[in-house]
C-alpha cells in the first residue's frame, strides 16, 4: 500500500515538473516565434529599405527647344511651350520657371535640368522676337548675347506599373526648409528626439487638439505613419498597431531620422487622380500647382502639409473651405513655433489656394506617340524595368508639331466627312511627321482622336499603298542613266497582260484616258497607271523589289506585275520609313522616336545615335525628287499650292487605293517629312483621292511648317536642259511648251525637236541612247522573262 | 585615333568661328516661280529667239553654283557654341557625349557638311568605321562645291576603310581626296 502511495505521489511530482516544463517550452517557443516574427519584421523593413523602395514609372519627355537667335518659332508658340512647362507669368521673373512678357521680349529664369549630356544650367534670359523668329538671345542681367540656350523638356508622360503608383522622387536636400519644418510642426514635434514611438507625443497631441478646438496634430510619430504607409494595410486593429510600433522601432534602430524624412516625403498620400495614387511631396506639387516643389511659396507649403492628414476630405478641389481652413491652421502653429513671423503668416494666409484648375488629363497626353516610344524600348528592356526603374526617356517628340497635327486633323476630317456627306465619325487618319536629315519622329496620329489609346494606325494598320510605290518604280529607270531620263517618251497606251494561269490584267489610268507618248517626268507627277505599269515590267518586277529594299522596305512583297501600281500593305509609318530615304537625300535613316534613355539616378544607360546609310546615289535621287516636285506644280498633288506659297519647295506623292479606299499623301521640303492616310477601319470606300483627302491635311499642316530651305543641296554630277516635252529632245526660245530638267551629266539628249528653229542650232545628230522615244519590246517578250 | 579628334575639332571650330576661306556653299536659293517671266534659254540668242516670248512651265528649279566659287558661310552661333562643347568633350574622352553634342548641331544646322564630318570623326574614334564612312558620304552630299571639305571626307572614308581592312578601297579614296585637294 505504502509503496502504492509512495509511488503515486512520486507520479504526481513529475506531473507537476512536466506541467511546468510544458509551460517553459511553450513561452520558450513563444519567444522563438515572437523573435523570428521580429527576424521577419526587420528583414521587412531593411528589404523596403535598403533596396527598391518604390516602382518608379518611366518618364518620358519631348525634346527640348533649343533657343538661339534666328530660331523659327513665334512668339505664341514659345509662350505655349512656356505653358506647356508650366512657367508662370510674373511681373519680374525672380525664381526659375517664371517669366515675363513685354511685346516681343520674354524675360524669363529657365529652370536647370539634367540631360543625357550633362546638366544645362539653369539661365536668366532676355528672348526677342521678330515676325516668326527668335531676333536676339541675351542674357537678362548683362545683356550680353547668349549662343545657345535649353529650355528643360515638356513631360510627355509616364509608363505606370500595374498598380498605378505615381512618384516624383525627392532628395532631403532638394526639399525646401520650410516644407520639413511645417511638417514636422504638425505632424511630429518629437521627430528628431523620440525612438520611434512617443508615447507622450500622444498626450501632447491631445492638448493641442483641445486647444484648437479640432482635431490638429495625431499621435504617431513620422516614423510610425511611414511604416503604416509601407508595410502595412489600412485596417484599424491593435495588432496592427503593434506591428506598427515594433516596425517604427526597427526603422528608426537602422536608420538616421535624414533617411527616414526623406522616405517619409516620398511616400506619403497626397492625393488621387482617376486610377493613380499621388504618393509624396514632389508629385503631389505637380498634381495640385502645376511645378516643381522648389517654386512653391509658404502658403502652398502649408496646404500640402495640411493634405497629410486627410487628402481627400482637405481636397482643395473639391472643398476650398476645409483646405483653406486647414492650411491656415498650419500657418498658424508655423507663427507659434516662429518657423514664421506672425506678419508672413498673416500675408501667407491672405493668398489664394492657388491651386491649378482640375482638369483629370489622360494620363499619357500623345499615346499614340508613346506608344511607339515603349514599342522601341521594349527591344532594350524588360516590361517591369520600364514601368518601375524610374528611367528618364529623352524623346524627338516636337510638341508644336504634335499639337498643329491634333488639331489640323480633327478640323480636316470633318470637313471632308461634310464634303463627302459621310457621318460624323466615318472617316479614319494616321499620320507621321519626321526631320528629315536626321529621321526623328516630330509628330504621330495614330488616330483623328489624339487622346485615344487604342487602335494605333500609324504603326498597325496595314493598308494598299497604292501610287505611293510608283517612285521606286521610277527611280529604278533613272538609275540607269543611259537608258531613262525624265525626259525619255514612256508609252502610255492600253495593255493587257496574261498570266500563265491565265489570268488577265489591264491597268487602267484613273481618268480612264489613255495620254499617248508622255515624258517620264510627266508620268509620274500625273500617277499614269498604264505607262508605269509598261514601265514596271519592262524594269522586271525583281528588280524594283531590290530598290524598295535600299529604300527601307523591310516587309514582304509580292512579286506580281500589279506591284508595281502599289499591290503591297504597308503601315503609315513604313511608309514614312521609304519616304526618309528620298527626303534625306538618298541615305537610309533609321526612324528614331528616342534620343537617350537615363536612368532614375541620371547615369546614361542607352543612346539612340544618329545613323545613316547610303542608298541612292545622288544624282537619280535628285532625278526622282524632282520628279516628286512636278509631282506637285503640275500633277496630282498641286492643289497644295492652293493654300502654300510657290517660294515652298516641295516634293510629294498622292496615292488612291481601289473603290477610294485608302487616301495617302507622302511628301517633304527641305526640313520635314509627312505621311497622311484617310481611310475606314471597315475598309469601305472614303470617296477620296489622294489628292482630295490626305493631300489636304498635309498642306493644313506644312501651312505652320513654312521653310525656305530647298529640298535637296546642289548636287555633283547634275546638268540641266531646256527640253521639249512633246519629243523629248533638246528645246529652245522657239519651242512654246519647253522645260527645263536635270539630267545625270552625259545623260541629257543631243538631238533638238523640230521646234528649235534650223538655223539656229546643230541638227541631224542622231539621238544617243536611252534619248527621245524607246522603242520597248513587245509586251509579250518581257511578260514571258517575268513569268518563264 | 583619338589623336585625330583632338587635333582636327580644334582647327574646325576656329576656321568656323574667323570663316573659313572656302567653305560650303550657301543654301540655293528657293525655287523660282515666274509665270510669264522667260528664263534664260541655254541656246545662243537669236534677236529672233528674243522677241518671241515663251511660255514656259511654272517650276524652274534653282541653277547649280559653280563649283569653284567659294561662297563663305556664316556658321551660326549656335552651332559654333556646339562645336566648342563637343571638340571639349571630345578632349575630354567623353566621345559619346561629344556625338550628342554634334547630333544637336545637326539638328539646328541639318545641311552643314562640317558637322557631318565632325560626328564622322568622333565615331572613327570610337571605332565605328562602317558608320563613320556612311557619314562622311553624307557630309559628301552636302558638300557640293566644297572641295576642300570633300577631300578631308575622302580623306577619312581613305582611313574608314583602312580599318575595315579594305585596302583597295581605302586607296580609291586616298586617290579622290588627292584629285580633289592636292596638298
Amino acid at each position: 500500500m505504502a509503496k502504492r502511495r509512495k509511488r503515486g505521489r512520486k507520479k504526481a511530482r513529475r506531473k507537476v515538473a512536466r506541467r511546468r516544463s510544458v509551460w517553459g517550452w511553450l513561452f520558450v517557443f513563444l519567444a522563438i516565434l515572437m523573435a523570428g516574427y521580429i527576424v521577419w519584421l526587420d528583414y521587412q523593413v531593411r528589404h523596403q529599405f535598403a533596396g527598391k523602395r518604390w516602382s518608379l514609372p518611366a518618364r518620358v519627355y519631348a525634346r527640348p527647344l533649343e533657343l538661339y537667335a534666328g530660331l523659327e518659332v513665334s512668339s505664341e508658340q514659345f509662350l505655349s511651350e512656356l505653358r506647356a512647362l508650366h512657367y508662370r507669368p510674373v511681373i519680374t521673373p525672380q525664381a526659375p520657371g517664371q517669366f515675363s512678357r513685354n511685346g516681343n521680349v520674354f524675360h524669363l529664369l529657365s529652370r536647370p535640368f539634367d540631360f543625357w549630356d550633362g546638366q544645362e544650367a539653369g539661365r536668366d534670359l532676355l528672348v526677342t522676337f521678330s515676325g516668326n523668329r527668335i531676333a536676339k538671345l541675351s542674357a537678362g542681367n548683362s545683356r550680353q548675347a547668349v549662343s545657345l540656350a535649353r529650355l528643360d523638356p515638356v513631360l510627355v508622360g509616364s509608363f505606370y506599373p500595374a498598380h498605378n503608383e505615381d512618384r516624383v522622387l525627392l532628395q532631403l536636400d532638394a526639399v525646401p526648409v520650410s516644407l520639413t519644418d511645417a511638417l514636422i510642426a504638425i505632424e511630429d514635434r518629437g521627430f528628431y528626439s523620440h525612438l520611434g514611438v512617443a508615447p507622450q507625443a500622444i498626450l501632447r497631441a491631445l492638448l493641442v487638439n483641445i486647444r484648437a478646438g479640432g482635431v490638429v496634430q495625431g499621435g504617431s510619430t513620422l516614423t510610425q505613419q511611414l511604416v503604416k504607409n509601407f508595410f502595412l494595410s489600412s485596417e484599424r486593429s491593435l495588432v496592427r498597431k503593434a506591428n506598427e510600433a515594433i516596425m517604427a522601432l526597427l526603422v528608426e534602430w537602422h536608420y538616421n531620422k535624414d533617411e527616414i524624412l526623406e522616405a517619409y516625403l516620398n511616400e506619403v498620400y497626397l492625393g488621387q487622380d482617376g486610377n493613380r495614387a499621388i504618393h509624396g511631396f514632389g508629385l503631389a506639387s505637380y498634381f495640385y500647382f502645376e511645378r516643381p516643389l522648389t517654386e512653391l511659396s509658404v502658403e502652398q507649403y502649408a496646404l500640402l502639409v495640411g493634405l497629410v492628414k486627410g487628402p481627400s476630405y482637405y481636397n482643395p478641389r473639391r472643398h476650398p473651405e476645409r483646405a483653406r481652413a486647414r492650411r491656415n491652421l498650419v500657418l498658424d502653429v508655423m507663427a507659434e513655433l516662429e518657423l514664421i513671423t506672425p506678419e508672413e503668416a498673416a500675408r501667407a494666409k491672405a493668398r489664394k489656394l492657388g491651386v491649378s484648375s482640375f482638369k483629370r488629363k489622360a494620363i499619357n497626353t500623345f499615346p499614340a506617340f508613346l506608344d511607339l516610344v515603349r514599342r522601341r524600348l521594349q527591344r532594350d528592356y524588360r516590361d517591369e524595368d520600364i514601368t518601375s526603374e524610374g528611367l528618364r526617356i529623352f524623346t524627338t517628340l516636337d510638341p508644336q508639331a504634335q499639337w498643329q497635327l491634333e488639331q489640323v486633323l480633327e478640323k480636316r476630317l470633318k470637313v471632308l466627312e461634310t464634303g463627302r456627306k459621310l457621318k460624323a465619325g466615318t472617316l479614319e487618319a494616321a499620320a507621321v511627321v519626321t526631320s528629315v536629315q536626321g529621321g526623328e519622329v516630330l509628330a504621330l496620329a495614330g488616330g483623328r482622336n489624339p487622346k485615344f489609346a487604342g487602335f494605333n494606325r500609324a504603326l498597325d494598320a496595314q493598308r494598299q499603298v497604292g501610287s505611293l510605290l510608283k517612285p521606286a518604280v521610277y527611280l529604278t529607270a533613272l538609275e540607269q542613266p543611259q537608258r531613262y531620263t525624265l525626259a525619255t517618251l514612256l508609252d502610255d497606251s492600253p495593255v493587257t497582260y496574261t498570266a500563265r494561269n491565265g489570268d488577265q490584267w489591264e491597268p487602267r489610268n484613273y481618268d480612264k484616258k489613255n495620254h499617248g507618248d508622255v515624258p517620264l517626268y510627266q508620268a509620274l507627277a500625273h500617277s499614269y497607271n498604264v505607262s508605269t505599269a509598261r514601265l514596271g515590267l519592262e524594269l522586271g518586277i525583281e528588280s524594283i523589289i531590290k530598290t524598295l529594299r535600299r529604300l527601307g522596305v523591310k516587309q514582304h512583297l509580292n512579286p506580281y506585275p500589279s506591284l508595281v501600281l502599289g499591290a503591297a500593305e504597308m503601315s503609315p509609318l513604313q511608309v514614312t520609313r521609304m519616304y526618309q530615304t528620298f527626303a534625306s537625300g538618298g541615305f537610309r535613316t533609321p526612324l528614331r522616336a528616342i534620343n537617350a534613355v537615363l536612368a532614375a539616378d541620371n547615369a546614361p544607360l542607352q543612346r539612340y545615335p544618329l545613323s545613316v546609310h547610303a542608298a541612292i546615289e545622288q544624282a537619280p535621287n535628285y532625278l526622282i525628287t524632282t520628279a516628286m516636285r512636278y509631282a506637285v506644280r503640275e500633277g496630282t498633288g498641286r492643289g497644295i499650292y492652293q493654300t502654300l506659297p510657290g517660294s515652298q519647295d516641295i516634293a510629294g506623292k498622292t496615292g488612291t487605293t481601289d473603290d477610294l479606299r485608302d487616301s495617302w499623301f507622302a511628301g517633304f521640303t527641305g526640313d520635314r517629312l509627312g505621311v497622311v492616310w484617310i481611310g475606314r477601319d471597315d475598309n469601305q470606300s472614303t470617296g477620296l483621292t489622294g489628292s482630295t483627302g490626305a493631300l489636304r491635311v498635309w498642306r493644313d499642316l506644312f501651312v505652320h511648317f513654312a521653310n525656305p530651305v530647298p529640298i535637296q543641296a546642289a548636287v555633283e554630277d547634275i546638268e540641266y536642259r531646256w527640253i521639249d516635252p512633246k519629243t523629248g529632245f533638246l528645246a529652245d526660245a522657239g519651242c512654246p511648251d519647253a522645260v527645263q530638267l536635270p539630267f545625270s551629266t552625259g545623260s541629257a539628249p543631243v538631238q533638238h525637236a523640230p521646234c528649235v528653229k534650223a538655223d539656229q542650232g546643230i541638227t541631224g545628230k542622231p539621238p544617243a541612247a536611252g534619248q527621245g522615244k524607246r522603242s520597248s519590246p513587245g509586251p509579250v517578250d518581257w511578260f514571258k522573262e517575268l513569268f518563264e | 585615333m583619338r589623336l585625330a579628334v583632338l587635333v582636327v575639332l580644334p582647327v574646325l571650330a576656329q576656321c568656323l568661328l574667323q570663316g573659313c576661306s572656302s567653305t560650303a556653299p550657301r543654301e540655293q536659293a528657293p525655287p523660282v516661280i515666274d509665270k510669264g517671266q522667260p528664263a534664260p534659254v541655254q541656246q545662243s540668242e537669236s534677236t529672233a529667239a528674243v522677241t518671241v516670248p515663251v511660255q514656259t512651265r511654272p517650276y524652274v528649279p534653282p541653277p547649280l553654283p559653280s563649283q569653284e566659287t567659294p561662297v563663305v558661310r556664316s556658321q551660326p552661333p549656335a552651332v559654333v557654341a556646339l562645336l566648342d562643347h563637343a571638340e571639349q568633350q571630345a578632349n575630354a574622352g567623353e566621345l559619346e557625349s561629344a556625338a550628342a553634342s554634334l547630333e544637336r548641331a545637326i539638328r539646328i544646322d541639318p545641311r552643314n557638311p562640317v558637322l557631318w564630318y565632325h560626328l564622322a570623326t568622333v565615331r572613327l574614334s570610337q571605332g565605328e568605321s562602317v558608320q563613320a564612312e556612311q557619314l562622311a558620304a553624307k557630309s559628301n552630299s552636302l558638300a557640293a562645291g566644297n572641295r576642300t571639305q570633300q577631300a578631308k571626307n575622302w580623306r577619312l572614308i581613305a582611313q574608314a576603310r583602312r580599318e575595315q581592312n579594305n585596302t583597295g578601297g581605302a586607296a580609291a579614296a586616298e586617290q579622290r581626296a588627292r584629285e580633289l585637294d592636292p596638298r
